[in-house]
C-alpha cells in the first residue's frame, strides 16, 4: 500500500524517470529505512522500560542519575543509549574454531526474519507497507525463519552451550508455532479472511465488537496465542535457548559487540511483531475502543501502538514474575495442554458461531 | 483426567496470583524501594552508645583533621604517631605572634598562644593512618582531632573519603603557597639587614 503510494509520488515527481525500476527500488528502500529507524528507537524505549519495570518489581530503582556525565541522565534516561554505544564500540570476536561465514550470517538472518514481519503490520487505515491478502499467514511463515538462524548461530559457534541453545530453540519454536497457528485459526474463522486490514475492519465499532469479546471461546485462544508468542520470542519463562544458569548464554555465548546487539534487537523486534499480531487479531488493531469516536488515522496509530505496548508490558511483567520452565515441562505444556485445548477450542468457536451467530 | 484440569487451573491461578504480587510491588516501587542513591542520599548514622558520655572521652575514630590556624608546629603529634604518617615542616616566623597577611598566617591561636613558627608542611597520609588516636592527646592546642563525635562542632563527621587515586589520600593541611611565601619574606628580611 505505502510502497505503491510512494512509487506513484516518485513517478509524478521525477517525470523523466517515470516507470523506471530504480524508482521502485527507492520506493522500497524508503519504508525500509523508516522501519529500521523505528525498530532501533523502539528497542531503546523497550530496553529502558524493561530495566525500570524489572527494578520496580524487585523494589529497586533501576538506572538513575542526576545529569549528563558519569551518571545516566535524569531517571537514567540515557542508559539504553549508553548500552547501545557500548555494544557498538565493543570488539567483534569470531572464535577461531567457529565456522566464520555461517557465524557471521546468523545475526543478519535472525534480524531479517524479524524485520520482514513488519512489512505486513497495519498501523492505520492506509498505513501498511504491503497489504498482503495472506498477511497473517505471511507473518506466521517468516516468523519461523528465526529457527534457522538460531540453529545456525548455535551450530556455527562450535561450542557445546551454543549448540544446546540452538537445538532447544529449534524444538521450542517449531513446537510453539502450532498452538499459535491453531489459536489464530479461530480469528481467521470469525473474520473469514487472512488479510490483516480486513480482520481489523471486521472488528469495527467499539470494544464489544473486538474478536476477543465475540465469543466465549476466544479468550482461551488469546491466552494460548499469547503464551505461545512468549515461547516463540524466547522470553522468560521460555528462555531455555539462552538460559544463563544452564547454558551461559545459549546460542549467543560466542557473540560480542554488534552481532550480539543484532540478536538483542531482533528479540525485541519479534516481541513487537507478536504483540502487534495479537493486537490485530484479538484487540481490534487500529480501531478505537469507543464506537464512532477517536477513529481518525492519527488516533489509529495511537491505538495500535497503545495496544501493542500494553501487550509488550505484560510480556515484561511476566518475565519478572514467572521462573523458567524445564525442557520436559516446556514440551508438556505445548503438546499436552495447548494443542488439545486449542483444537477443542476451534470446535467450540465453530459450534458457538453456528448456534448463536458470529 | 480431573488432575489434568485441576493442574491447568492451578497453573493459571498461581501465575495470576504471582503477577498480582509483582504488580503491587511495581506500583508501590517508590515506597518500598530499598536502593539508596548513595552520593545524594545516605543512611542516617545510628546513635552510638559507648557506655559513657562522648564529650568526656575523645574516642571517635573517623578521619584526622587539623585546624591550621591553631597549629603551633610543636611536632608532638608527629612524634606520637606509631606509623609515622604525619610529616611536619616549619619555618621560624619573623615576629612571634604576629599575623603575616601574604601567607594567611595567624599569629595567635584560639587558646591565646603566640606562635613562634610557621608550619610550611603538614601532611597526613590517611592510607597509613591506623586510627589509634594517639596524636590527638599530646596536642597542646587541641588542633589535631578526629572529625565528628565530640568534635562535631569543629568539623562534622566524615568517614567516606574514598579517592580515585591513592596519592589523593595524603591530606595536605598546610595552606598552599606557605612554603614559598615564608621563604620570600625571609630572604627580603635578610636583604634589608
Amino acid at each position: 500500500m505505502t510502497v505503491d503510494l510512494i512509487f506513484d509520488f516518485l513517478n509524478q515527481f521525477f517525470t523523466s524517470l517515470s516507470g523506471n525500476e530504480f524508482l521502485l527500488l527507492v520506493a522500497i528502500l524508503i519504508p525500509c529505512v523508516v522501519l529500521f529507524g523505528f525498530i532501533t528507537i523502539y528497542a531503546l524505549v523497550v530496553i529502558y522500560t524493561e530495566l525500570k519495570v524489572s527494578s520496580f518489581i524487585q523494589d529497586k530503582v533501576g538506572p538513575m542519575g542526576q545529569g549528563v556525565g558519569l551518571h545516566a541522565g535524569k531517571w537514567g534516561l540515557l542508559q539504553p543509549i549508553a548500552d547501545a554505544l557500548k555494544l557498538l564500540s565493543k570488539e567483534d570476536i569470531i572464535p577461531s574454531s567457529a565456522n566464520s561465514p555461517l557465524f557471521v550470517l546468523a545475526p543478519f538472518m535472525i534480524f531479517v526474519g524479524a524485520f520482514i514481519s513488519f512489512v505486513a503490520l497495519p498501523f492505520g487505515d492506509s498505513i501498511i507497507i504491503a497489504d498482503l491478502n495472506i498477511g497473517i499467514f505471511y507473518i506466521l511463515g517468516v516468523g519461523s525463519l528465526a529457527v534457522i538462524s538460531l540453529i545456525l548461530a548455535g551450530w556455527s559457534s562450535n561450542n557445546k552451550w551454543s549448540l544446546y541453545g540452538g537445538m532447544r530453540s529449534a524444538a521450542q519454536i517449531v513446537s510453539y508455532e502450532i498452538p499459535a497457528g491453531i489459536s489464530l485459526i479461530t480469528v481467521i474463522m470469525l473474520a473469514g479472511t487472512l488479510n490483516m486490514q480486513d480482520i481489523i475492519i471486521y472488528q469495527q465499532g467499539g470494544i464489544f465488537n473486538w474478536i476477543l469479546f465475540d465469543n466465549p471461546f476466544i479468550p482461551v485462544a488469546f491466552v494460548i496465542y499469547f503464551i505461545s508468542a512468549l515461547a516463540e520470542t524466547n522470553r522468560t519463562p521460555f528462555d531455555l535457548p539462552e538460559s544463563e544458569s544452564e547454558l551461559v548464554a545459549g546460542f549467543v555465548t560466542e557473540y560480542s559487540g554488534m552481532r550480539y546487539a543484532f540478536f538483542f534487537l531482533s528479540e525485541y523486534a519479534n516481541m513487537f511483531v507478536v504483540s502487534a499480531v495479537a493486537a490485530t487479531g484479538f484487540l481490534g488493531g487500529w480501531q478505537s475502543p469507543f464506537p464512532n469516536a477517536l477513529n481518525s488515522p492519527g488516533w489509529g496509530v495511537f491505538w495500535m501502538m497503545g495496544k501493542t505496548f500494553f501487550l509488550i508490558f505484560i510480556m515484561i511483567w511476566i518475565r519478572w514474575t514467572v521462573p523458567r520452565l524445564r525442557v520436559d515441562q516446556l514440551m508438556n505444556v505445548c503438546w499436552k495442554v495447548f494443542l488439545p485445548i486449542g483444537l477443542v477450542n476451534i470446535f467450540g468457536v465453530a459450534i458457538w458461531t453456528v448456534l448463536f451467530g458470529g | 483426567m480431573k488432575r489434568y484440569f485441576t493442574d491447568i487451573w492451578e497453573t493459571l491461578t498461581t501465575i495470576l496470583g504471582g503477577m498480582g504480587i509483582t504488580l503491587v510491588h511495581l506500583i508501590r516501587a517508590r515506597n518500598d524501594n530499598v536502593t539508596l542513591q548513595y552520593p545524594e542520599e545516605r543512611w542516617p548514622r545510628p546513635e552510638r552508645n559507648i557506655g559513657f558520655e562522648h564529650s568526656n572521652y575523645n574516642v571517635i575514630r573517623s578521619r584526622l583533621h587539623v585546624d591550621m590556624d591553631d597549629c603551633i608546629g610543636c611536632l608532638k603529634c608527629e612524634r606520637a604517631c606509631p606509623v609515622d604518617c604525619i610529616k611536619i615542616e616549619t619555618e621560624k616566623a619573623p615576629n612571634r605572634g604576629e599575623d603575616i597577611k601574604d601567607i594567611q598566617h595567624i599569629g595567635v591561636t584560639t587558646n591565646g598562644t603566640r606562635k613562634a613558627l610557621v608550619v610550611t608542611r603538614f601532611d597526613i597520609d590517611m592510607t597509613e593512618c591506623c586510627y589509634c588516636n594517639l596524636c590527638t592527646y599530646p596536642c597542646p592546642e587541641e588542633c589535631i582531632f578526629m572529625t565528628g563525635g565530640p568534635n562535631a562542632k569543629k568539623h562534622p563527621i566524615d568517614y567516606e573519603f574514598s579517592e580515585p587515586d591513592r596519592s589523593d589520600l595524603i591530606y595536605r593541611f598546610a595552606k598552599p603557597g606557605t612554603k614559598d611565601g615564608i621563604e620570600n619574606i625571609m630572604s627580603e628580611n635578610k636583604a634589608e639587614v
